[in-house]
């Protein structure tokens, strides 16, 4: 009996019952589309923090304020403790750290002639161009001189960019951040969006956002650059130093600060996503079983509902074998289906779910193949030794 | 009388008893027989009298119980399952009362079967396939399924697959039972064609004009054969 008659038979016989194993098929479908799903989601999740960690670099702290202490009580409230003259002193008498770079961020709406946005305002220093790696698609980050001035220019995210403007270039163009008309100097190049959006931002001096924006004289974080990314210790040495010191805190107290590594934090991220991606992958196994039981359960059905044709296929001189390999190629073949719906289904949901990146591992694929046609096969067994042994006359009889 | 010849079939002290629940019924007991090569023999009796019992032994569907059982050279107690397939495959053509054909596939892919599991390649099965329908007067109707076909039609497709494989013993259970007898007549030629051809032929009927087609008539009752009369007259066992 040569392979091809089997799968014709087994597609025979899936067609006389299509809704019956369209439903079992489903249960492998779900479980290995849910895979292939975890196994993109995971290679680009990847992917996108090996970019951010070569834009970031390795070496750049960030301080954050951290909650304030009062006679060894956490009060509720937010720090509002980080200044930007101790981002400065940090510069000049730290050895370990190269440059500082203050940042203060508040969210404000900015607008284009009638198009409006919500979005974050970041004032900061010249230097967060090259602290941050950011790269300008068109015009320039603010200088030293804007920042002195208090200037109201601004250098646009790509997402505030795509918000507001059409394919136009926004260079000189005047926008209105919380109602204040600023001149757009500069478009920044989209950096791809990961757990938050680095692009849906707008970056002003400063100086004009401490005073003439937020009315504030603090910061929301100091970025610090270190000499290289050896001098962690030695850097965080440093900032606790200084900070506790500038904050007066008692030597018992807790830091009023937190220093982010950034790696540190990508590792964290990275780690994470590592422990989603087993979840998933344990739920999929259980649907993957769940579907296997689903094929050995119809297999079954299918092999009581045709005992009378293996009665004849037995009494024309089938063999024991011949029946055996009949019905573990239709659940393999069941299985199979259910893989290619899978995948299907999966390259789908990855298009609208993750979007116009979505790369197809074509390795998984054939896994994903190989395992469903293996998980048929392993349902199949049972149903199919039961057929191949059933007795040739009682199957004859049987009506 | 035919003792110097091998018999085709040749059946000592066979026993058949079912289980049914507690209760053992014997089918058959004691059977004594011998079919030579080109017979054509009728099996009558009572119903429940053993009759499909004795055709699943010879046509090696089933094994008996006691005694032993030749077919040719081979003793069938002997044989493992495979082997009881192959001869079912190739040396036996078994017609069923019921038809037994395959519902979702057409006439010639029921006739083609038996070819499959002999391990024929596709144009050859096709072929011979197309050929036996042919012979039964099939030609017209080789796409069709069974259950678009009419009972004679369907016994016809049923006469095509046992011939197929060119088996030396044609087995027919009752192939008249569920026809008009208009159609049984005319699957009753056939079957005498076959048996002109050379064919060994046993079969099982309640009907007397068809036994009377036959040289002998084998009557069993409770499981025993009750009498075994050959009709010389009509001259269709071999010369000898
Ligand atoms: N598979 C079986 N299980 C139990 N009893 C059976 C089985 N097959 C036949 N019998 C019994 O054996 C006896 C002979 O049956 P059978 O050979 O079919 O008779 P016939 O074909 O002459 O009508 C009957 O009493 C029948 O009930
Ligand atoms: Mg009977």
């Amino acid at each position: 009996m040569r392979l091809f008659e089997n799968i014709t038979l087994a597609f025979q016989n899936i067609k006389a019952n299509p809704l019956r194993s369209f439903l079992i098929l489903s249960g492998v479908a779900v479980g290995i589309g849910a895979v292939l799903h975890v196994v993109v989601l995971g290679e680009l999740t990847q992917k996108r923090i090996n970019e951010r960690l070569e834009q970031l670099g390795s070496d750049v702290l960030r301080i954050r304020p951290g909650y304030s202490w009062r006679h060894g009580v956490r009060t509720e409230a937010r720090a509002v403790s980080l200044k930007w003259a101790e981002a400065k002193a940090l510069a000049q008498q730290s050895q370990a750290i190269a440059r500082t770079v203050p940042v203060y961020s508040g969210s404000g709406d900015i607008s284009f002639l009638d198009k409006n946005w919500s979005t974050q305002v970041t004032g900061t220093t010249p230097d967060y161009e090259s602290v941050n790696n950011e790269s300008l698609v068109e015009g320039r980050f603010f200088n030293p001189t804007e920042l002195s001035q208090r200037a109201r220019v601004c250098v646009l995210g790509a997402t505030v960019y795509q918000k507001l403007f059409k394919n136009e270039s926004p260079i000189g163009k005047t926008v209105m951040i919380k109602s204040k008309p600023f001149r757009v100097i500069g478009l920044l190049a989209a950096k791809g969006e990961s757990w938050s959006n680095p692009d849906d931002q707008v970056f002003i001096p400063l100086t004009t956002a401490q005073e003439r924006l937020f009315g504030v004289d603090h910061l929301s974080s100091i970025l610090a650059q270190m000499q290289s990314a050896e001098d962690y210790d030695e850097s965080l040495f440093d900032i606790e130093t200084l900070l506790r010191q500038s904050h007066r805190l008692p030597p018992k107290a807790e830091n009023d600060f937190r220093v982010h590594r950034q790696d540190f934090f990508l590792a964290a991220i990275q780690e994470t996503n590592k422990e989603l991606a087993q979840f998933i992958i344990v739920i999929a196994l259980v649907s993957l079983v769940v579907g296997g039981i689903g094929i050995a359960n119809v297999m079954l059905i299918s092999v009581t509902e045709r005992t009378r044709e293996i009665g004849i296929r037995r009494a024309i001189g089938a063999k024991k074998h011949h029946i055996l390999i009949q019905f573990l190629t239709e659940s393999m073949i069941l299985g199979l289906l259910g893989g290619i719906l899978g995948v299907g289904g999966g390259v789908v949901f990855n298009h609208f779910y993750i979007g116009e990146e979505t790369l197809l591992p074509l390795v998984w694929v054939s896994y994903s193949f190989i395992i469903c046609a293996g998980i048929g096969v392993l349902a199949g067994i049972y149903p199919a030794i039961r057929a191949a042994n059933r007795d040739v006359i009682d199957a004859l009889r049987y009506e | 009388m035919d003792g110097h010849l091998n018999p085709l079939i040749q059946m000592k002290a066979v026993t058949k008893t079912y289980q049914t629940g507690g209760a053992a019924v014997q089918a058959l007991s004691e059977i004594n027989l011998q079919v030579q090569k080109n017979e054509y023999v009728a099996i009558m009796g009572p119903s429940g009298s053993g009759k499909s019992t004795l055709m699943n032994i010879i046509g090696c569907l089933d094994t008996p119980s006691t005694g032993h059982y030749f077919l040719g050279e081979k003793d069938v107690q002997s044989l493992s399952d495979n082997q009881l397939s192959e001869i079912r495959n190739q040396e036996i053509g078994f017609v069923f009362q019921s038809f037994n054909l395959l519902p979702r596939v057409s006439a010639l892919k029921n006739v083609e079967l038996p070819l499959t599991y002999l391990g024929i390649a596709q144009p050859e099965r096709l072929r011979r396939a197309a050929e036996a329908l042919d012979s039964v007067g099939l030609s017209d109707r080789k796409q069709h399924r069974p259950n678009a076909l009419s009972g004679g039609q369907r016994q016809r497709i049923a006469i095509a697959r046992a011939l197929v494989t060119q088996p030396a013993l044609i087995l027919a259970d009752e192939p008249t039972g569920n026809l008009d007898s208009k159609t049984g007549e005319e699957i009753m030629a056939l079957i005498q064609k076959l048996h002109e051809q050379g064919n060994t032929v046993i079969i099982v009927t309640h009907e007397q004009y068809i036994a009377e087609q036959a040289a002998r008539v084998i009557r069993l009752l409770d499981g025993q054969i009750e009498s075994d009369v050959s009709t010389k007259a009509r001259g269709n066992r071999p010369n000898h």
